[in-house]
């Protein structure tokens, strides 16, 4: 790479995308600006006809039709075929299933006192199995974290957890591994798919668990099949992406022209090759289906989202804090147990050490067994030692850090939310709510034609007056502001975040148990908190959202920036451009395909808690959802308001999605 | 051979995991001593064994004897626990009683109101509801059996607007709903659009706030909290920091004896079913409801009969939720209030033969 190069245009690869960049400002930006003008000229005129408002306790036709459908499911559970012969029994199964694991490591049997299997033996059997998959230094640090879940004096609730975690994986592995081998293999297999799994990547998880409780009642089962709903997309794209990357590579090539069969080259080949990408599949799932376990409390399932619901109908933060960090300990361990299986199935051993590595794996295989019958003959083994539990101190703490933090930032968080909602979020909320319905349509539609093409323009029509037809438009719009607001201001901390971390490595080592935590930490941990801070707002809602979804975001910068190639930088830096330099002109420039990926997640990521922020005063859709789960005869208005949101979802991700494709 | 090796690894840690349940299956020490009645295990020792799904076993290790003499089989029932702690008072102190001295194992399932609930009752999944607060929404449950209604728990509901104190000290006239509109300004926030900010009900209560508004013509803006926690915040800063603000509540309610409100008083309450309101008249008195699974009630179990005779007053109620919002656990502030009041307790057991 060359000097005189980068003095015309900093990033080699990058001048077309540059040059692309700027036509797409030139023209289309000036038309979308145009668009927002008269958008804005016109809806300040017109303000408030035609906006479709409706109380919260009023109907619309369509939620009036849900609400009867919804009951008639419910009259239904006991004698309709469809529930005898198909939803009942898979109910019964899965039940029996989950039963099965909780049994052994979390539910004592009927005058028991500990399950088939005490503290110690579980613990010991994690430790045996990551040793046996990865190595010994993961093996001790997930021993560690089990052992410091018992010492927060949450043991058998993180077993509760535990034990659903590995059975909707399992379950989620069993169905989403062959698809994703078959997405992998076929062209058309993933055509069909693609859809589906599109939808349930924007599908807020809160949103069917109301309609998957409908149908397989509340419970263990329920928030099984909703954990796998979230968790088997997740599992299917990774997989058939590991499969579809070997296409085209030659060890492919050489192992046809050997003669091999189709099963031969998936087994010997394929599947060999794919691995890592596959276990990098199922850390995925893995951390899916937990974090969802502790949303599945809502509907009764057991586990640590049970003492983290409670804790927040108490005033209790404390409780949360302690079950809340359990979920993290949780996290980490199964992360770092899958992420370490991938860089085992890696390396390659010598003889000598295969032979010392089977004598290690063989002393540990005693201990552990050993452990497992100390864990059923030994009170100390079997039941987690009250003394060693630290729970209650660690929770006052948490509840005393929280008080103070709370008493002596408020007056700075309220301002701070106060300004804000004044010149940001009011404008936008009166733009989009006070404005006639028909006038947003078209001007988001415009929008949509303009930044994504004829497709995404019809589609955008399409869904919008769906929503309209539900009859939700004005809490849709409420919703809608709010979300972009959230976004808007994910993308700036993820950003930040992400060019750090994508520039330093120890800025990133730093960040990553943050990181990890923020991406599994229950939301409900941080609503009295955030309650506290922003008072029942919009803003607080908006506040839950950037939490959410900040570190998604900040992962995908951080990789997009890390992606660019070191060459460019180094030529870069060679010509003496400053760090801000380099960030500005080629580090995020050469990165703008991630950048948009980042958007686009960070959309669909603040549209998942928009349920959770009409907890917090959010209001619009998410309040919808919560007041449709809780009063019957306002049923059908929930079923239709997460209906509402996932249509937003829909027109929100196929415009950030079709921007991205455009720029790339 | 790549692949080979990982499988044999797979087959080691199955056959390991297999023998290692197989040989814990053989000797269980410590469930054995435990089920071997009160001689080896001291009642401290296995405190699991009588709740499982409790999550502090440790304080209700006394329960062990009154346990044995309980003469009728109690067996194994759920309650709903619904998110405020009033009714986590009454639901932790039936609990107690059920578990101390009839032997029963309740399942405690943490569940909003209404819908939810009585759907995981018709699944088997809980039995009893000890605070209900809707007027018959649950009768399309009761038709189909599944759910029974089991009468009054003595708690009186009152819901209603109230404003901190302060503010009925500085303005006489504002606790008359009539007057609100003189004030409207004061409540403006950034949240309300130009309007007063009439802060709502969480989603499951009864609320009209939005039908008051409109019907009264107030100068108000409904604003939904999304839940007791934030109205609860609300009301604190308005009375601490003398912050101007309406909102919902409603009684019993431990938080009334700590923060002073003032209640905005509407016309006489004329209505049952909210959807039937004007909006003009005030929030009714409600006789708060017990219910209870059909299965539970024809079981002829003796948590049936004490489900059908718990019933405390409003003030009980406070004084157990108020300990348990200052920090105590709420199975000890239940035993508190048990231990204090044999009496109503034993009143309660009336026709179980066992008692406390």
């Amino acid at each position: 790479m060359s000097a005189p190069v980068l003095e015309e245009a900093p990033a080699p690869p990058a001048p077309r995308e540059r040059w692309s960049l700027h036509r797409v400002f030139s023209s289309k930006a000036s038309w979308v600006l145009v668009v927002l003008a008269v958008w804005i000229i016109l809806g300040s005129i017109l303000s408030g006809i035609h906006t479709l408002t409706l109380a919260t306790a009023a109907q619309s036709p369509f939620t009036s039709w849900l609400t009867e459908v919804a009951s008639a499911i419910r009259g239904n559970r006991t004698e309709s075929v469809a529930f005898v012969y198909f939803f009942n029994p898979v109910r019964g199964g899965i039940e029996g299933f989950i039963e099965v694991i909780r049994s052994v490591i979390a539910v004592p049997g009927a005058g028991d006192v500990i399950p088939v299997i005490g503290w110690l033996g579980v613990i010991a059997i994690v430790g045996f199995v990551v040793f046996a998959t990865s190595n010994w230094r993961t093996s001790l640090l997930c021993m560690a974290l089990l052992f410091a879940c018992g010492a927060l004096g949450v043991w058998s609730d993180t077993m509760d957890t535990l034990a659903m975690t590995l059975g909707s994986v399992a379950l989620s592995l069993a169905i989403g591994l062959p698809l994703g081998i078959w997405a992998g293999l076929s062209d058309r297999a993933l055509a069909v798919m693609r859809p589906a799994l599109d939808l349930a990547q924007i599908l807020p998880t809160l949103v069917y668990l109301a309609p998957l409780a409908l149908v397989f009642l509340i419970g263990v089962a329920s928030a099984t099949i909703a954990t796998m709903v979230y968790s088997i997309p997740i599992c299917v794209r990774l997989t058939s992406h590991a499969i579809r990357e070997l296409r085209g590579s030659g060890a492919l090539e050489a192992a046809r022209s050997m003669g091999s069969t189709r099963w031969q080259m998936l087994r010997k080949v394929e599947l060999p090759m794919a691995k890592r990408t596959i276990i990098l599949g199922v850390n995925q799932t893995t951390l899916a289906a937990l974090s969802f376990v502790v949303i599945a409390a809502l509907i009764a399932a057991p586990g640590l989202g049970k003492p983290i619901v409670t804790a927040l109908t108490i005033r209790n933060v404390g409780d949360g804090v302690v079950a809340g960090l359990a979920v993290v300990f949780l996290a980490i361990m199964l992360d770092r147990a899958t992420t370490a299986a991938v860089v085992r199935s890696d390396t390659i051993l010598s003889d000598e050490g295969r032979v010392r590595r089977r004598i290690a794996l063989a002393v540990a295989a005693v201990a552990a067994v050993a452990a497992i019958i100390l864990s059923r003959q030994v009170l100390w083994a079997a039941v987690f030692p009250p003394a060693l539990v630290i729970g209650e101190p660690v929770g006052a703490a948490a509840d005393a850090a929280t008080e103070w933090f709370t008493s002596t930032f408020s007056w700075l968080t309220t301002g701070v939310a106060e300004f804000l909602t004044v010149w940001v979020l009011n404008p936008l909320e009166s733009l989009l709510v006070n404005s006639p319905w028909w006038l947003t349509v078209v001007a988001i539609s415009l929008i949509g034609l303009l930044i994504g093409g004829r497709v995404v323009g019809v589609v955008t029509v399409v869904l919008l007056t769906a929503i309209v037809v539900i009859g939700l438009w004005s809490d849709a719009m409420a919703t809608f502001a709010q979300v972009l607001m959230a976004t808007a201001f994910t993308m700036i901390v993820g950003v930040v975040l992400g060019v750090l971390a994508g520039r330093s490595a120890k800025v990133e080592r730093a960040l990553k148990p943050i990181l990890d935590a923020g991406q599994t930490l229950p939301a409900f941990v941080y609503l009295v908190p955030v309650l506290a801070l922003f008072g029942p707002t919009r803003f607080a809602a908006i506040v839950c959202g950037v939490f959410y979804a900040a570190p998604v975001v900040v992962r995908v910068v951080a990789d997009g920036v890390r992606g660019v190639s070191s060459d460019m930088v180094e030529s870069a830096t060679a010509q003496g451009s400053s760090s801000w330099q380099i960030i500005r002109k080629v580090q995020l420039p050469a990165s703008s395909k991630s950048l948009m990926l980042a958007v686009n997640q960070g959309l669909i990521f603040v549209l998942a808690v928009v349920v959770i922020g009409g907890l917090v005063g959010g209001g619009g859709l998410g309040y919808l959802v919560l007041v449709g789960q809780s009063k019957p005869e306002l049923a059908g208005k929930g079923l239709a308001a997460g209906l509402a949101i996932v249509l937003l979802g829909v027109v929100l991700d196929r415009i950030a999605q079709s921007s991205a494709r455009r720029r790339s | 051979m790549r692949h080979s090796r990982p499988t044999t690894r797979i087959a080691l840690v199955a056959a390991i995991a297999s023998t290692g349940l197989v040989l814990a299956a053989c000797g269980g020490g410590v469930n054995e001593a435990a089920q071997e009645p009160a001689a080896e295990a001291p009642a401290a020792e296995a405190p699991a064994a009588e709740e499982p799904a409790a999550e502090a076993p440790a304080e209700e290790a006394p329960a062990e004897e009154p346990a044995a003499a309980a003469p009728a089989e109690c067996g194994e029932w759920g309650i709903a626990m619904h998110p405020w702690v009033g009714y986590t008072a009454s639901a932790q102190v039936i609990t107690n009683v059920a578990q101390s001295a009839l032997g029963c194992t309740i399942e405690q399932a943490q569940l909003d109101e209404a819908g939810v609930t009585y759907d995981a009752i018709e699944a088997g999944s809980t039995d009893v509801v000890i605070e209900d607060w809707g007027g018959g929404r649950w009768q399309e449950w009761v038709d189909r059996g599944a759910v029974q209604e089991v009468g009054n728990n003595g708690n009186v509901g009152l819901i209603g607007m109230y404003v901190p104190q302060w503010m009925c000290d500085e303005y006489p006239d504002i606790s008359d709903a009539a007057n609100l509109n003189k004030y409207a300004e004061l409540f403006v926030t950034p949240e309300s659009g130009g309007k007063g900010a009439w802060y709502e009900g969480p989603p499951g209560y009864t609320t009209i706030g939005e039908k008051m508004i409109e019907a009264n013509k107030f100068d108000f803006k409904a604003i939904n909290t999304g839940s007791e926690q934030a109205l609860i915040d609300v009301l604190t800063k308005g009375s601490e920091e003398k912050t101007p603000v309406i909102a919902y509540f409603y009684e019993p309610q431990n938080f009334l004896a700590k923060v002073p409100l003032c209640r905005v008083n509407f016309p006489a309450n004329d209505w049952t079913d909210a959807a039937e309101a004007s909006g003009l008249t005030d929030y009714p008195k409600t006789e708060l409801k017990k219910l209870a699974s059909t299965e539970l009630m024809e079981s002829g179990s003796p948590f049936a009969t004490l489900v059908q005779n718990f019933s405390w007053t409003n003030e009980d109620q406070n004084q157990v939720a108020l300990d348990i919002e200052s920090g105590t656990s709420p199975e000890e502030a239940a035993q508190k209030w048990i231990d204090a009041n044999m009496d109503t307790v034993n009143g309660w057991l009336e026709g179980t033969g066992a008692s406390m």
